[in-house]
C-alpha cells in the first residue's frame, strides 16, 4: 500500500470517527421538529459522550471480566468495520478481496461480546435483550448477504470498495435492483441499529427494549465505548447506504462530497420520518419484519437474474 | 519413515504397561506417558513429511511394507497430522479423566486398552493403501469406539445409545464392503493407489460413487445418518466423544476425499446433491443445537452443522471439478481440509471443556450450571476460544475456513457466470444465517453456564494441571490457525497440489491477502488490549465501584431470577414451529395466592422422530415377520453359519 492511500484511508476513518455522533444527533433533532418539539441541540450526543466520560464506573457485583472487555471489544470491531468503508471515491484504509466477508464477521464478534456482556449480569433484563438481539441478528443476517452480497456476486467483486464502485447507471434493470437493494439496506440499517420501527431507543419500559437494555448495567466509560461504537455503527450503516450514489459523483471531489452530505442528510431526514409515523412493532412481528426484507431481496434478485 | 511405525509400536506398547500393573495411579500415568511419547514420536516423523519432503518417494523400507499395504500421500499424511495433532491433548486429559474412576475403584484398564486401539487403526486407516487392511482398521476403529463408549454400561441410556452407534458403524462397513470389491473387480487390485482414474461415465460409476459417498457419509454424521450422534456423544467417556466427534466422524470425510480421488471428476449433479445435503445439516445441525440443554447433546449436533460446512466445501469443489475449473476446486476443497483440521481442534477443545464440567458438577444439563466464570477464569477463557472459533468469528481459525468457503462461493459465481451467481448466493446466505444461528447457540451455553450467578451450589470445582495443559495446547492451535493462517493455508495448497487436484500448480488460496488479514487481526487485538489500558487509566481518574445490579429497584434479586437456557433460546425457537417440533408445557400459577407453576420444554428431531424411527419400526416388523428359523441356542447359529459358509465354499469351487 501506498503511503498516500494509507494516510487518505486514515482520513477517512478520521471522517467516519468525527462525524458520527453529529449524525444520531441530526436524526434525533430532526425527529423532534417532526413531532412537535424543540429537541436537544445537534452536538448534543458530543457533551453526551463528554459527561459519560468523566463519570464514574459502576460494575455489578455478579459480573465477571466479560463486563469489563466486551466494551472495548465492540469499540475495536466496530472501528474496523469502519475502516472498511469508503467515503467518496477514496480507497478505505482496509481493503482486500473478500473483505465484505470479514465486515460481516467482525460486527458477529460485538454482537456475540454484547451478547455476552448482557448475560454477564445475571439479570432477566439484560437476559431478554441479549435473547432478542440474538434471535434478530440470525434473521438480519441474510438480508446483508441479499443486498450487498449479491451485488458483490453480480459483479464478481468481491471487496466492499471495489463492490461499489462497479455500480453502474447503464442498465434500466440494473438501477432497479440497485434502487431495491438499497431499500433492503435501509431495513437492515434499522435493524442492526436498534432504530424504530424495531427497537425504540427512547422508550421508557425496560421489557420494550432491546439494544438499551442490554447495556442497562454499564455506566462511566463503559457506557461512553458502547454509546459511541452504537453512534459509530450508525454511521457505518448510513456510509452503506450513501455509496449506492457513488456512481453520481465520480468525476471530482466536490461533486462527491456534496453528494455525500446531501444524501446523508437525506437520510437523517427519512430515518426520522420513519421514526415519527410508525410505532415499535410487537416483539413477536420483528422476525415477520425482517423476513419479509429477505424476501424483497430475494425477488429482487430473482428478477434480476431472470431479465438478464 | 520408519520412525512412525516404531511409534505406532510405542504407542501399542502402553497398553502392555497398563495391562500387566492393573489399575493404579503410577501404571495409568506411565501409560499415558508412553502413548504420548508414542504420539508426539509420530507427530515428529509425519509433520516434517508432510510439509517438508515429496510425498511420493515416502515409505516404510520395503521390510515392513511388503506388497505396498501402506502408503504416504500428502492426503493421507495430512490426516495423520490432524489425528496425532489431536490425540496428544486428548491423551494428556485422559490422564486425569481416568485418575477420578481409579479413585472410585473402578477398573480403566480395558477402557484405556479401547482408546489406544483406537487411536492407533485410526492413525492406520489414513495410510492403509490396501483395501483390506484399510477395512479391518477401519472395523477395528468403529469397534474399540463402540467398546469405549459402553464404559458405563449399567446405565440403560448407554446401551440403548451405543447400540445406535453400533448399528450404524455396520451399515456403513457393510456399504463399504461392497465398494471395495466392487472397485477390486474393477481394477483387478487391492492396493488404493490402482484405483485411481477410473472410468467415470455409466451406470457402474453412479453406483460406485453412491456407495462410496454414502457409506463414508453416514460414518461422518450427515442428515439424515446424523441420528447417532446426539445418541452416542452424551453417554460416551468424555476422552471417546472427544475422539469421536474431533478425528472418527473426520475419517468419513477422508473417505470422501478419497473416493473423490478415485475417480478424480465428480458430475455436477453430485455437486448439487453433496452442497445441498450439507447446507441442510448445518442449517438444522446448528437449529436442533439451539434447542439442547445437555452440553454434550448440543455438542454432538454442532458436528453434524460444521460436517455440513465441511461439505459445502466438498460440494463447491465437486461443482469445479464437474467444469474442470482449477480455482473452484483449489478452493471449495482447500477450505473444507482446513475446516476439517480446524473442526477436530476446537470441537476437541469444546468436548474436553464440557468433560471437565461434567466431573465437576455431575451433571450436563446446562440449566443447572452458571456462574462457573467466578470459579476458574482462565477455564472460561479457554473454552470461549473454542466457542468463538466454532461460530466462525474473527480472530480465531473458525473464520479462516469459512472465509475460504465463501470464496469458493464468489469464484464459482465468477467463473461460470449464468444462473450460477443466484445459486452461490443462496448457498453463502445459507452458511451466514449457520453463522448467526452459532452465535446464537454459543451465546447461549457460555452465557448460562459460566456467567450470572450459580444455579446450583458447586461444592467443589477443581481443574488439574493436566486439563489446563490439553486446554491450552488445543487453544493455543485455534489462536495461531486464525492469526496467522499462512502456513496452514501453504500445507493445504500443497495437498491440493500433490497429486489431488491436478498437477498444474495453483496458487488460488495463496492469492488471498493471508498477510493483510494477519496483520487486521494483530491489530484487532493488540487495539483491544490498548484501549482496555487506557480504560484502566480514565477508570482509576474517575472512579470505579462494583454495585447491586439494577432491578427497577427490587432488592432481593436472586439466582433463581437469571435468564434461563430455554427463555433465552424461546425466541428463536418460537419461530420454525414446523421444521422443529418444540413443545412447550406452560401452568402458570393461577389465583390470588397461586400455589404452584411450572414450564416443561423439549425440543424433537423431526428427520429422527417422523422418517428414521417409523422406518426402523416398519423394517424389524417385516424382519420378525420373516424369522421362522429362530432359536434361543448359540449352537444352532453357529451350524447355520457353517453350514452357508460350506454352501458357498461349493458354489465358489464350481465357479472356477
Amino acid at each position: 500500500m501506498e503511503l498516500t492511500t494509507f494516510v487518505r484511508g486514515i482520513i477517512s476513518l478520521l471522517v467516519v470517527l468525527g462525524f458520527a455522533p453529529l449524525f444520531a444527533g441530526l436524526v434525533n433533532k430532526l425527529k423532534a421538529i417532526f413531532t412537535g418539539r424543540l429537541g436537544a441541540p445537534v452536538l448534543q450526543p458530543y457533551s453526551d459522550l463528554k459527561r459519560l466520560f468523566r463519570k464514574e464506573t459502576i460494575n455489578a457485583n455478579s459480573s465477571s471480566f466479560i463486563s469489563v472487555i466486551s466494551p472495548t471489544i465492540n469499540l475495536v470491531a466496530v472501528v474496523i468495520a469502519a475502516a472498511m468503508l469508503p467515503i467518496g471515491f477514496e480507497r478505505p484504509l482496509i481493503s482486500f478481496e473478500g473483505d465484505i466477508i470479514l465486515f460481516a464477521y467482525i460486527l458477529g464478534l460485538a454482537r456475540f461480546f454484547q451478547i455476552l456482556a448482557a448475560m454477564d449480569i445475571g439479570s432477566s433484563f439484560e437476559g431478554m435483550g441479549a435473547s432478542r438481539e440474538a434471535a434478530f441478528a440470525v434473521f438480519a443476517e441474510p438480508i446483508f448477504f441479499f443486498t450487498l452480497g449479491s451485488i458483490a456476486f453480480i459483479s464478481g467483486l468481491t471487496s466492499i470498495y471495489e463492490i461499489y464502485h462497479s455500480i453502474r447507471l447503464d442498465n434500466v434493470t440494473y438501477i432497479v435492483f440497485i434502487i431495491v437493494c438499497s431499500i433492503s439496506v435501509f431495513i437492515l440499517a434499522v435493524t442492526e441499529c436498534s432504530r424504530m420501527p424495531v427497537d425504540d431507543p427512547k422508550t421508557h419500559l425496560e421489557l420494550t427494549m432491546i439494544h438499551e437494555v442490554m447495556i442497562l448495567d454499564n455506566s462511566g466509560v463503559d457506557l461512553f465505548l458502547y454509546q459511541y461504537s452504537s453512534y459509530i455503527k450508525l454511521f457505518i450503516y448510513a456510509i452503506l447506504e450513501t455509496s449506492f450514489f457513488y456512481p453520481f459523483g465520480t468525476r471530482s471531489y466536490t461533486v462527491a462530497i456534496v453528494i455525500f452530505v446531501v444524501v446523508i442528510t437525506t437520510l437523517s431526514i427519512s430515518l426520522a420520518i420513519v421514526e415519527t409515523i410508525t410505532s415499535r412493532f410487537k416483539m413477536k412481528s420483528i422476525p415477520h419484519y425482517l423476513l419479509f426484507a429477505t424476501a424483497i431481496g430475494i425477488l429482487n434478485l430473482l428478477i434480476y437474474t431472470f431479465t438478464v | 519413515m520408519d520412525l512412525l511405525f516404531y511409534a505406532l509400536v510405542v504407542q501399542i506398547a502402553s497398553i502392555i504397561v497398563i495391562a500387566s500393573v492393573r489399575n493404579n495411579h503410577k501404571a495409568s500415568a506411565a501409560a499415558h506417558l508412553l502413548l504420548t511419547a508414542g504420539l508426539v514420536l509420530g507427530l515428529s516423523s509425519s509433520f516434517p513429511a508432510l510439509v517438508f519432503s515429496n510425498s511420493s518417494s515416502l515409505n516404510f523400507s520395503s521390510l515392513l511394507n511388503p506388497a505396498n499395504i501402506f502408503r504416504f500421500d500428502s492426503l493421507g499424511l495430512f490426516f495423520l497430522n490432524i489425528i496425532q495433532l489431536v490425540a496428544i491433548p486428548t491423551t494428556i486429559y485422559s490422564h486425569s479423566y481416568l485418575r477420578h474412576y481409579i479413585d472410585e475403584g473402578k477398573s480403566v484398564t480395558s477402557n484405556f486398552i479401547f482408546f489406544v486401539l483406537m487411536i492407533v487403526s485410526t492413525q492406520v486407516v489414513v495410510i492403509a493403501n490396501h483395501a483390506i487392511l484399510f477395512l479391518i482398521c477401519w472395523e477395528v476403529m468403529s469397534t474399540t469406539a463402540y467398546l469405549g463408549i459402553l464404559f458405563e454400561k449399567e446405565k440403560r441410556d448407554v446401551q440403548t445409545g451405543s447400540f445406535y452407534y453400533l448399528a450404524v458403524s455396520h451399515v456403513a462397513v457393510f456399504l463399504l464392503y461392497i465398494f471395495f470389491f466392487l472397485l477390486h473387480q474393477q481394477t483387478n487390485s487391492w492396493l488404493m493407489s490402482d484405483f485411481h482414474n477410473l472410468q467415470n461415465t455409466g451406470s457402474l460409476f453412479i453406483l460406485l460413487y453412491t456407495l462410496g459417498l454414502t457409506a463414508f457419509g453416514i460414518k461422518s454424521g450427515f442428515m439424515p445418518f446424523h441420528f447417532w450422534l446426539p445418541r452416542a456423544h452424551p453417554i460416551a467417556p468424555t476422552i471417546f466423544s472427544a475422539f469421536l466427534s474431533g478425528i472418527i466422524i473426520k475419517m468419513g470425510i477422508y473417505g470422501i476425499f478419497r473416493t473423490y480421488q478415485f475417480f478424480n471428476y465428480a458430475p455436477e449433479w453430485l455437486g448439487w446433491l453433496v452442497l445441498g445435503i450439507s447446507l441442510i445439516s448445518a442449517i438444522f445441525g446448528v437449529w436442533y443445537a439451539l434447542a439442547q440443554h445437555d452440553i454434550k447433546r448440543l455438542l454432538a449436533y454442532h458436528s453434524v452443522e460444521n460436517i455440513g460446512i465441511i461439505g459445502i466445501g466438498i460440494g463447491v469443489g465437486f461443482i469445479g471439478s464437474a467444469y474442470n475449473s482449477l480455482p473452484i476446486q483449489i478452493l471449495g476443497f482447500g477450505g473444507a481440509l482446513l475446516h476439517t483440521l480446524n473442526h477436530a481442534i476446537f470441537k476437541t477443545l469444546l468436548f474436553i471443556g464440557s468433560g471437565v464440567i461434567y466431573q465437576n458438577l455431575g451433571t450436563r444439563n446446562i440449566e443447572s450450571m452458571g456462574g462457573l466464570v467466578h470459579r476458574s477464569r482462565y477455564f472460561f477463557i479457554l473454552f470461549l476460544i473454542g466457542s468463538i472459533a466454532i461460530s466462525g468469528l474473527p480472530p480465531f481459525n473458525g473464520f479462516i475456513s469459512e472465509f475460504i468457503i465463501f470464496n469458493g462461493f464468489f469464484t464459482t459465481a465468477k467463473e461460470l457466470k449464468n444462473y450460477y451467481p443466484l445459486l452461490m448466493i443462496i448457498s453463502a446466505v445459507g452458511l451466514a444465517f449457520v453463522g448467526g444461528l452459532a452465535v446464537a447457540c454459543f451465546t447461549k451455553i457460555n452465557s448460562i453456564m459460566f456467567l450470572g450467578t450459580e444455579r446450583k451450589e458447586i461444592k467443589k470445582f477443581h481443574i488439574s494441571n493436566y486439563e489446563y495443559l490439553s486446554l491450552s495446547i488445543l487453544a493455543f492451535f485455534c489462536v495461531l490457525i486464525g492469526v496467522y493462517p499462512q502456513p496452514f493455508i501453504g500445507i493445504v495448497n500443497k495437498v491440493l497440489n500433490n497429486g489431488f487436484v491436478t498437477a498444474n500448480h495453483s496458487s488460488e488460496l495463496l492469492n488471498i491477502n493471508w498477510l493483510f488479514i494477519s496483520i487486521i487481526f494483530i491489530a484487532l487485538l493488540a487495539a483491544i488490549i490498548l484501549i482496555f489500558f487506557l480504560k484502566r487509566l480514565i477508570q482509576k481518574k474517575y472512579g470505579k465501584r462494583i454495585s447491586a445490579p439494577w432491578g427497577c429497584g427490587y432488592e432481593g434479586l436472586n439466582y433463581r431470577m437469571q435468564y434461563t437456557a430455554s427463555s433465552y433460546a424461546d425466541e428463536l425457537n418460537e419461530i420454525p414451529k414446523s421444521i422443529l417440533v418444540y413443545h412447550k408445557k406452560v401452568q402458570s400459577p393461577k389465583g390470588i395466592f397461586p400455589a404452584k407453576g411450572s414450564f416443561e420444554s423439549h425440543s424433537v428431531d423431526l428427520i429422527d422422530s417422523k422418517i428414521l424411527l417409523p422406518a426402523f419400526r416398519s423394517m424389524s416388523k417385516l424382519i420378525c415377520r420373516i424369522k421362522f428359523l429362530s432359536y434361543t441356542d448359540i449352537r444352532y447359529y453357529i451350524a447355520f453359519i457353517l453350514i452357508t459358509i460350506t454352501i458357498y465354499s461349493v458354489i465358489a469351487f464350481l465357479w472356477n
